[in-house]
């Protein structure tokens, strides 16, 4: 386990996810990187059920759900700016038993797959977000396995990155920041993730061109 | 009740003067003291003159009898009694009066017996016994009679105390089968059957999964016949193990060089191990039992090594044939791992024996065989252990916190590492053989090489798969001041890696030219470096150094080294090109005015170019005197440098 890295690209003028994903890919296996096998990201809605809640005005915080295939057996639930929850991949179970507490936004679901690349100690994840049926961007993940603290390793991460984003590298995630030198953890991609997708949600109303 | 004798206790009064009464105030009214003369007739008064001695009482005369009845008429009477006490020596009179009675009375009857005249003394004469008729006959039939009663309460009680002992020793044996289930008990897992007790040998209660029963019965040993003599290593107690869990077994695991002829396969030599003997004090059930477990535990370390040869890919298919699993960890090379099990009964493996030397034997691999199993049966036996949280999944106790933690693919990877056994104890086999193969190249280079010393340091402790030697070349004499080789070599399991002392690293593979290459082309850069260390203790100047020459002769063994040292006053200048192969050639170049041969240049006629360096000439080194190349090369320097 190492520091991770996730952002999004954009989608390149004039070409869809998929090629833009493509692009990315070949420049990857031009460097040098090794495909190995797929990841599969994903994150589920879930509101406060309206009969739990004393206080009418109070706005339901919404909860997320999420699975990562880098941790086939965990499950990770998260509240924005709140505290995350690692737990057996079973969770999902309680999640059921707890309906009338937490109901289940099915339309919210969003996850994002593709390709695990690794080079040297690289791990790289190029994967398409999609939410529904329609595909809405692209994330890309970055890790570097040998190095547990974030700041020591960022600037090598962010160079590497330059080498296949070029300019559309981005700046140091805010997990960084809140985490000086202390261990980075498994959570802190998913925070990451939970950011992301929240992100490409918001982008939804915008339509992205030539998106199929 | 108490087993205290009564104990005797007399009282006196203590006071002399007795109390008559106590006053109101506290003040004691004592009675006065008696004379002497009272206290005596006190004392008198006290004495019963009738009942004296014994002799008195036996015979009692007629005129005792009077003298008696007055006394009991005195006691009828009652208060009269008290009469004669009026006067204190009346008792004391009447007794002596009636002693004087008697005695008189015995005077005259003697008196009388002596004249013998009127009274004679007669024996009382008894009743004649009845006139016998058969005094023989009838004495001989009583005897009998009362010998033939004897007799019988003899017989009588012989029986009883023959019947005695016979329970006694029933039930001793009874209890010492009881006292010895009791101590079987103790080692072994036992049930009862029916009217069987059955015991439990195989290791499934410590996780195997081997599906052998792996059961033994206890049978009750108490009918001995009772008139033989009872062997010295009788037990009341006997186990009867399954007929193919008899005799003892073992894993043998050795490394051969040739490859087998196939005729030879899966004919495994047995050799007969004294079966062990039994530690003092331990019954006997307990080291048969010992060995029928040890006869299991190796079947199923057999088993699962065959199971897992069979399934596993390698590119030299393992064969497995009958009792042996075959492996070629290295090319011409065999690892052969067979399971010998002898049963006691067979005569004709005895003859196989003598031929089979015990000495390829690597006890140590099959020391972790069984370390192995025992490992794997843990395994097993932790994945399934209880109480277990209803919501955790299934598997290996540090599986449980894999998802509460979020371990990624990897550590979950290490946590499922299902190397087999098979795989394991190749890996340790090649090790050992690498190991091995290391030791005799060194040595041999040791032995065969004496200048340059090589010096093997092997660490005590290793692991299985890796183990480190560090390796000195030095010249003798010169340790102080020649360290410059030192290797350090870790052996793994397919290749060796060299450290360098300034760190270089390099990796041989299992083939052992390599090393012997390596430790050569060593030896040889060593010698080079040597006189360099030399020159700087001879106050030479080192004027060229370099460890790969790129001209002369090709090494077929790595490069030659070459060094050129020049003299204090720089005179002389030394060069040596030492190489794996060609050996050294030492050449010392002279200055032009010491050559003699030196043609008589027209252009060079002032005498200063005769400082000039001249030509070099091959020092003939096998003709220099001294025990190695840095002495000779110390005396070369010595006989270079002028003494002023």
């Amino acid at each position: 386990m190492g520091v991770t890295c996730v952002s999004q690209m954009p989608v390149a003028e004039g070409k869809s996810v998929q090629q833009t994903v493509e692009i990315l890919t070949r420049k990857l296996e031009l460097l040098g990187a090794e495909k190995q096998g797929t990841f599969c990201v994903d994150c589920e809605t879930y509101h406060t059920a309206a009969s739990t809640m004393g206080n009418q005005g109070q706005a339901g915080k919404l909860m997320y759900v999420m699975h990562n295939s880098e941790y086939p057996l965990s499950c990770f639930a998260l509240f924005e700016n709140g505290p995350c929850l690692i737990a057996d991949a079973n969770f999902d179970i309680l999640m059921v038993k707890l309906k009338g507490f937490f109901q289940n936004a099915k339309a919210n679901k969003i996850e994002s797959r593709g390709t695990r690349y690794q080079y040297c100690d690289f791990l790289v994840k190029v994967g398409t977000v999609t939410m529904g049926p329609s595909a809405r961007g692209i994330s890309v993940e970055v890790e570097y396995c040998p190095c547990v603290v974030a700041n020591d390793c960022w600037n090598l991460l962010m160079e590497f990155m330059q080498s296949f984003m070029g300019n559309h590298t981005p700046g140091i995630p805010s997990v960084f920041g809140n985490k000086h030198d202390s261990i980075y953890s498994p959570a802190d991609s998913m925070v990451q993730y939970m950011e992301l997708f929240n992100k490409i949600r918001k982008q939804q109303q915008v339509p992205v061109a030539g998106m199929r | 009740m108490s087993g205290v004798s009564a104990v005797r206790i007399s009282i006196e009064s203590a006071c002399e003067k007795q109390v008559q009464e106590v006053g109101l105030d506290g003040s004691e009214t004592y009675l006065q003291p008696l004379s002497m003369s009272q206290n005596l007739a006190r004392l008198a008064q006290r004495i019963d003159f009738s009942q004296g001695s014994g002799s008195e009482e036996d015979e009692p005369g007629p005129g005792g009898r009077d003298w008696t009845s007055p006394g009991d008429a005195e006691d009828e009477e009652g208060l009269v009694k008290f009469q004669p006490s009026l006067w204190p020596w009346d008792s004391v009179r009447n007794s002596l009066r009636s002693a004087l009675t008697e005695t008189c009375v015995l005077y005259d009857v003697l008196g009388i017996l002596k004249d013998k005249k009127f009274m004679t003394l007669d024996p009382v004469v008894q009743d004649p016994p009845p006139p016998k008729q058969n005094p023989q006959f009838l004495q001989l039939i009583s005897k009998k009679k009362s010998l033939a009663g004897a007799a019988q309460i003899l017989l009588k009680g012989a029986e009883r105390l023959s019947k005695s002992v016979a329970e006694n020793q029933e039930n001793k044996r009874q209890r010492d089968f009881n006292s010895e289930l009791l101590r079987l008990r103790q080692h072994w897992k036992l049930r009862k059957v029916g009217d069987k007790i059955l015991g439990d040998l195989s290791y499934r209660s410590a996780g195997s999964l081997f599906p052998h029963h792996g059961t033994f019965e206890v049978i009750k040993n108490t009918d001995i016949d009772l008139d033989k003599k009872i062997p010295e290593d009788y037990c009341p107690l006997d186990v009867q193990i399954p007929s193919d869990l008899e005799g003892s077994a073992y894993i043998k695991v050795s490394i051969q060089k040739q490859a087998p002829d196939i005729g030879d396969l899966g004919t495994v030599n047995l050799f007969k191990r004294p079966l062990p003997k039994s530690k003092p004090g331990a019954p006997h059930w307990q080291t048969k039992l010992e060995a029928a477990q040890n006869v299991l535990l190796c079947k199923e370390i057999f088993a699962q090594l065959s199971r897992e040869a069979v399934q596993i890919k390698s590119q030299i298919p393992h064969i497995v044939v009958k009792n042996q699993i075959i492996s070629q960890p290295f090319p011409g090379l065999q690892l052969s791992i067979s399971l010998c099990h002898s049963s006691n009964d067979k005569k004709s493996q005895k003859s196989a024996s003598d031929r089979q030397s015990p000495e390829d034997h690597l006890y140590v691999l099959e020391h972790n065989l069984h370390q192995l199993i025992r490992e794997f049966h843990k395994q097993t036996l932790s994945s399934t252990v209880m109480p277990h949280p209803a919501s955790a999944p299934f598997g290996h106790k540090r599986m449980k916190l894999a998802g509460p933690q979020a371990f990624d693919k990897n550590d979950i990877n290490s946590l499922q590492s299902n190397e087999g056994l098979l795989e394991k104890i190749i890996k340790q086999a090649k090790h050992i053989f690498l190991r091995r193969r290391t030791a005799q190249t060194i040595d041999s280079l040791a032995s065969c090489i004496e200048d340059p010393q090589i010096q093997a340091h092997w660490s005590n402790i290793n692991d299985v798969y890796e183990s480190s030697v560090k390796v000195l070349i030095t010249s003798q004499g010169y340790e102080q001041i020649c360290k410059s080789i030192q290797l350090q070599l870790n052996i793994g399991v397919e290749q060796i890696r060299v450290v360098h002392r300034d760190g270089r690293v390099i990796t041989l593979s299992h083939q052992e030219q390599e090393l012997q290459d390596f430790l050569l082309s060593q030896m040889s850069q060593h010698q080079v470096h040597a006189v360099q260390q030399l020159a700087k203790v001879m106050g030479w100047h080192v004027l060229s150094f370099s460890n790969h020459v790129g001209l002369g002769p090709v090494e077929s063994i790595g490069n030659a080294s070459a060094i050129t040292v020049a003299s204090p006053n720089g005179d002389y200048a030394i060069s040596v090109r030492n190489g794996p192969e060609s050996g050294s050639k030492v050449l010392v170049e002279l200055p032009r005015s010491q050559c003699k041969d030196l043609p008589k240049s027209d252009v060079l006629q002032d005498g200063k170019w005769n400082h000039l360096r001249g030509p070099f000439k091959e020092v003939q080194w096998n003709k220099m005197e001294g025990r190695n190349f840095v002495y000779k090369m110390e005396l070369l320097m010595a006989a270079l440098t002028p003494c002023y």
